[in-house]
This record gives structure tokens, sequence and C-alpha cells, in this order.
């Protein structure tokens, strides 16, 4: 009898050998707080244009209502945000049960499950604007990226989805996705970009 | 150069791949003479002053837009998006 192959793949996370706990930069507390988000599951859901359910069925299975362009809906366990024209992306904070939720979905859009193509990382406190400007090339002013906004754009050239949560005591909070093949690159730019106003690292 | 794209809002031209004149329908298929096809494929008019254009919002939300430009002061005076037009319409 042959023996069985064992497989030696295991699950890993976008940021293993990218971002490491601990702190950048000048001395003090910090301006800028990085947390990577490595259990969360991802899906593009695309409709046909007019189609009706999937509203409804956001709404049944999440309890969010699917939001309007621009905008994310967000629980504390899921969210969905707007991505393009008829285009929505779900997510959920832990892997755990979201390949369920996905076939539910497939009753109401065509699913793409992308949970091992995204990087994931929350970024806030008092200085977070200034470091995400020296990349942006849209304004994060709360005037025009208010609570619940999200956008499609680019970070120094590397292309992210990223939004804004509720605020918490040291200010806005933006939770950004970066392609994972461009992890490494985005990190480098952050991490260069966060230095000088002393950035705090966690892991999830 | 910033473009106002009907999903995103205002964005810097970085995000936007050119293609080009809106105007050119292909021809029917197999039905187009040699000539016509020459014509879609290659001849391109180069006016000095408006031009409808299509503009790829590949770093945004994805979709084709046909935006109407100046070509000699890059004025921006309409943009919308190329799906609402009918197929075959005049673009």
């Amino acid at each position: 009898m042959a023996e069985q192959a064992k497989s030696i793949w295991r699950p890993r996370s976008a940021w293993a050998g990218i971002v490491e706990a601990g702190q950048i930069g000048v001395d003090g507390k910090p301006g800028v707080t990085a947390l990577t988000l490595d259990d969360m599951g991802f899906a593009t859901l695309i409709v046909p244009p007019g189609s009706p359910d999937l509203a409804s069925a956001t709404k049944r299975m999440i309890g969010l209502d699917l939001p309007k362009k621009a905008f994310v809906s967000l629980s504390s366990t899921h969210g969905v945000a707007w991505a393009g024209a008829n285009h929505w992306l779900l997510f959920a904070r832990q892997q755990a049960g979201f390949v369920d939720l996905l076939q539910s979905f497939s009753d109401h859009a065509a699913v793409s499950d992308q949970s091992h193509a995204r990087a994931a990382l929350t970024v806030s406190g008092p200085r977070v604007r200034e470091v995400l400007a020296k990349g942006a090339m849209v304004d994060l002013h709360s005037s025009v990226f208010p609570v619940g906004a999200t956008a499609l754009t680019s970070f120094a050239h590397v292309h992210v989805q990223f939004w804004r949560t509720d605020d918490g005591p040291d200010g806005p909070i933006f939770e950004i996705l970066v392609p994972r093949s461009m992890a490494g690159s985005f990190w480098s730019w952050f991490a260069a970009s966060a230095a000088e106003f002393n950035c705090r690292i966690d892991r999830d | 150069m910033r473009i106002a794209c009907p999903h995103c809002g205002l964005r810097d031209v970085q995000e936007f791949v050119y293609l080009g004149d809106a105007a050119p329908q292909r021809p029917d298929g197999l039905a187009a003479t040699e000539a016509a096809m020459f014509e879609y494929v290659y001849l391109r008019d180069n006016p000095r002053g408006l031009l409808e254009e299509l503009w790829y919002h590949g770093v945004g939300c994805r979709a084709w837009l046909v935006v109407r430009r100046d070509t000699l002061t890059h004025a921006i005076e309409y943009v919308g998006l190329a799906k609402s037009r009918k197929a075959g319409a005049a673009a």
C-alpha cells in the first residue's frame, strides 16, 4: 500500500516575514498605530444590473444594509463595502464559518473568495492622516471622507481598497486592503512614512 | 489633470488608462469590407479642441468612461459612463 503523501502546505499570514510587532521611529507616545488583520475573510459579490435580491439577502444573513456607492456597512462581525458598479466586497472578522456564508450568498450573487488574496491592516492614531497623505491621491479630511466612507484608489502606487470605521479615542481609524503580493511593497512605504511620527505595530 | 469619475469623484489622472477617440464603432464582423475594418482599426483624427475619448478607471471602480476633453487646454467639460451609451449609437 502506497504511503499517503503528507502535505507540507500550511496557511501563512500575508504579513508573515514582513511585519513584526514592535515600535518604529522616534521614542515616546505613538502618533500612529498599525494592527495586522490576519484572520479576516473577504469575497467579491457581483450581480447583474438591477438584480433585486442581494440587498434583502445581505440584510437577512448578516444584518447589514447593502451600501450605496463609496460607503461601507459594518457590524462587529461582518462588513460589506461598495467596490464598483454592481460590485461589493463582503468580509468577516473571522474566517471560521466564512465559506458557509459564501455558499449562502452564492444564491444571490456571483461570489469569489478573496480571503487569501488580500493583506489587511488597521491604521489609527492622531497622526494617521499625515502618514497616508504621503501616498494617497484622495482627500481624507472628514468633510470629504467621513466615517463609513470607502475608496478604491492607490497608496504609493499600490492598488488599495480602504474605509474609515468609527473613530477611536485617538482619532480616525482606517482599514486598508492591499493585494497580498504587494504587501511587502506597501509595508516598506508605510513603515518609512510612519517612522517620523513614532509607530506602534501590533500583530493580530 | 484630474477626471471626475461618476462613481468615485475627482481622481488623479494616474488612476486612469487612456484608450482614445470614443467615436469609432466596430463594423459588423464578417460582413465588413477590408477597407472599413482598416479604417476602424488604424485611422484616427487628431483634432485640436474638443474630443470625446474613452478612459478606463483601472485603479478605481474599473468602469469605462467617456470624457469630453479639449486637447489644447486639457479642460474637461463632460464625463459619463461608457456603458450608459446605447451600443451602436454614435458615441
